[in-house]
């Protein structure tokens, strides 16, 4: 899918071949998403824009032409655009100018010739503008005959593959007449009954749309139609699930052979791409089993509804009395009957109960005695240390502070520095000169220092 | 010619799926094609079934439509009417039955679907009223909030008898039964004569106006919002307890095996 902004940074993402990324999407799905988002890939496509696309494929089925001329490109646009009851006063050719460019944009339109401004260009369809042409112009169903035809090819597909890997011995041979067409012919012949089989599942939408529509517009005459299209379809789906169920088996065991085969031979690549493709035919057949349950649901509810609604009430009689009666407009309010027996009553064992004791609060003492308790003196203590600070030799105010605080944190220290400076003349002569030192007190603390006079003992 | 799968009472009732389809059925549940197990029981075991619920004052009836269901002659089993809301909700789904639109998606409807066709069949102020029955005057929001929780309790309790499949939240899938709701307009001849034929086989009762309180308690609760809940009569909100009870044995009846 185009990208509307492309970026640099993103080149490596588009540059990659597809097969890488297929393969990646196999293994990593989340990384390959999320590369689309980073990509910004979208589309965005106009009725005119599908129109001309339409009518350039169309154009080119008739004549055989692989490509258009510029002239031929907008040629083809006015004859589009005589077609739609356009709005606007723009010319045709200005339109297909616009037209043209958002279609190169999103590449469904590309230029094949390679000229550049030299001369006029020359445009194909792209592989993306086929497969949206295609959904819109081809009736791409599965029919038996279709899928009998893709199923015997995959067959005898496969059985070439078996025997090419049978006899493989070089790594050459093993890609060639192996992988390669496992990769690609096998997967070409799945994606082509799967591509039908989604377009039989849009069928199948319409079908039933068209039965509620005939019964719509013609109650009791659409019966016979309604039961001879669900005959039909009930039929296909019968024989489609036949077939996939006849070739499931032989392809499984083909599969399973080359896979075997590859991984005796430790050829890794041929080994994955059986295993993908015995996955790839599994999802196939089991698609058969899995419409046929749902369509068996639902032809069995419009038998039923045929039967008992449209067969029993010809004239839709039934329908507007039932109407008329939901509206208050019928003979009498009624209510239906509905037995209502009452659940069964499930008695439980007799169980005696224990004695039962009050419950109570323990008892609380209210009055508590006294306890003889040592009084606390912090002052006391820290006079006590600083006792023990001066006996020990303390010279100043400084080293007494330090000594008295030590071990307390740093704003506890701060608060007791003032107290010892207040105990300290009590217990001590201490000197203040005019000018006092600050000395550290420890760590983090100064104080201005009072030296402390001691008496000479031996004079 | 194959042997019968059952050829005495006593087969029927050790039949491993009984016990479950007994109580389903004594608890108004209707057993259609749908219920494959109970369905192939009751078929090859009618000819005994019917006699044992007659014993207990029921008739084990069959439709041409294909399912059965039980129906209570007198009270020995238990038996109700469904209310106002169930019958007004179970005519809108026949009617969607009936439509040929049904057809389009196999008989798949949302919640939304039938509240639309109720509101065009019946009109949006006339099913206000009908379905706020005690209500003198109205707020418009939560009368129109009363009316989407009625149809939605509605559409729970006529799942549990069998009348819709709830796949989720939203949607649901329409069963054979519930063409009972339109058995009294059926037939070429005057609906008061049907009606009259139902009266006599106990399959309605006739009811004097839309209006009139529902039957059996448990249908029609008004929604838990302050200003109903003035509205309630004292008795009334004490009979909520019985009726979760009945709610409880109905979830079971309607589990029906796969």
């Amino acid at each position: 899918m185009p990208s509307a902004d492309p970026s640099d940074d993103l080149s490596d993402d588009r540059a990659r071949p597809r097969s890488d990324l297929q393969s990646e999407a196999r293994t990593e799905p989340r990384s390959l998403i999320a590369s689309l988002f980073r990509r910004g890939v979208a589309l965005d496509l106009q009725t005119i824009d599908l129109c001309f696309l339409a009518a350039l494929s169309l154009r080119a089925d008739r004549t055989g032409a692989a490509s258009f001329q510029e002239d031929e490109l907008f040629d083809v646009f006015e004859q589009v655009a005589e077609l739609g009851a356009s709005t606007t006063a723009e010319p045709a050719k200005k339109r297909g100018s616009h037209v043209v460019r958002r279609l190169r944009e999103q590449k469904l339109l590309v230029r094949v010739d390679g000229a550049g401004v030299l001369r006029a260009g020359e445009y194909a369809l792209s592989r993306l503008a086929s497969a949206v042409v295609g959904f819109f112009l081809e009736d791409e169903a599965l029919t038996r005959e279709s899928l009998t035809i893709l199923s015997a090819s995959l067959v005898s597909c496969l059985e070439a593959v078996a025997v090419a890997a049978r006899s493989a011995t070089t790594e050459d041979a093993w890609r060639h007449t192996v992988t390669a067409p496992l990769r690609v012919t096998l997967f070409d012949l799945v994606s082509g009954i799967e591509r039908r089989q989604r377009g039989f599942d849009l069928q199948q939408e319409e079908f039933q749309r068209a039965i509620g529509a005939l019964l719509a517009a013609d109650w009791f005459g659409a019966v016979e139609r309604c039961t001879a299209l669900l005959e039909t379809t009930s039929a296909t789906l019968r024989e489609l699930n036949e077939i996939l169920l006849g070739h499931g088996p032989r392809l499984g065991e083909l599969l399973h052979e080359v896979q075997e085969l590859a991984a005796s031979a430790a050829r890794d690549d041929a080994e994955l791409a059986a295993k993908s493709a015995a996955e790839h035919v599994d999802r196939v057949a089991a698609w058969g089993g899995a419409r046929q349950r749902a369509w068996s649901d639902y032809h069995d509810w419009v038998h039923r509804y045929l039967r008992d609604v449209v067969r029993l009430d010809p004239s839709r009689t039934l329908v507007h009395r039932l109407r008329e009666q939901l509206a208050g407009r019928g003979a009498k309010a009624y209510s239906l009957t509905v037995a209502s027996a009452p659940p069964m009553k499930l008695l439980r064992p007799a169980h005696v109960e224990p004695p039962h004791v009050p419950v109570r609060r323990p008892k609380k003492e209210r009055d508590v005695e006294p306890e003889l308790t040592t009084p606390r003196d912090p002052d006391a203590a820290l006079e006590a240390s600083m006792r023990r600070a001066l006996e020990e030799g303390a010279t100043g105010l400084a080293a007494v502070t330090e000594r008295a605080t030590e071990g307390h944190e740093l704003d506890d220290r701060f608060q007791t520095a003032g107290k010892v400076a207040q105990i300290l003349p009590r217990l001590a002569t201490v000197r203040a000169p005019r000018e006092r030192v600050w000395t550290p007190a420890g760590d983090g603390l100064l104080v201005e220092e009072w030296p402390i006079e001691r008496e000479e003992t031996g004079s | 010619m194959t042997d019968p799968r059952f050829v005495r009472l006593e087969d029927v009732i050790l039949d491993e799926c009984f016990p479950e389809l007994d109580l389903a059925l004594r608890r108004g549940r209707h057993v259609d094609r749908n219920d494959a197990e109970w369905y192939a029981l009751l078929t090859d075991g009618q000819e005994f079934l019917e006699p044992l619920y007659r014993r207990y004052g029921c008739e084990l009836i069959q439709k041409s439509e294909g399912y059965f269901y039980l129906l209570p002659t007198n009270e020995r089993l238990g038996r109700r009417q469904l209310s106002a809301s169930e019958m007004m909700v179970g005519q809108a789904l026949a009617l969607l039955y009936l439509d040929p639109k049904a057809v389009e998606d196999g008989g798949l409807v949302t919640r939304e679907q039938v509240l639309g066709h109720l509101a065009g069949v019946v009109g949006s102020e006339a099913l206000v009223v009908a379905l706020n029955p005690k209500r003198k005057r109205y707020d418009e929001r939560v009368a129109a909030e009363t009316v989407r929780s009625k149809v939605t309790d509605a559409i729970r309790r006529l799942g549990l008898l069998g009348f819709v499949e709830q796949l989720d939240e939203e949607r649901l899938r329409l069963r054979p039964s519930l063409m009972r709701f339109a058995e009294p307009v059926r037939g070429s001849g005057s609906p008061e004569g049907e009606l009259e034929r139902l009266v006599a086989a106990g399959e309605i009762v006739l009811k004097e106006g839309r209006d009139e309180p529902d039957a059996g308690g448990e249908a029609d609760e008004e929604p838990s919002t302050d200003d109903d809940e003035d509205d309630l009569p004292g008795g009334h909100r004490g009979a909520e307890d019985d009726d979760g009870d009945h709610r409880g044995a109905e979830d079971d009846a309607s589990r029906a095996p796969e």
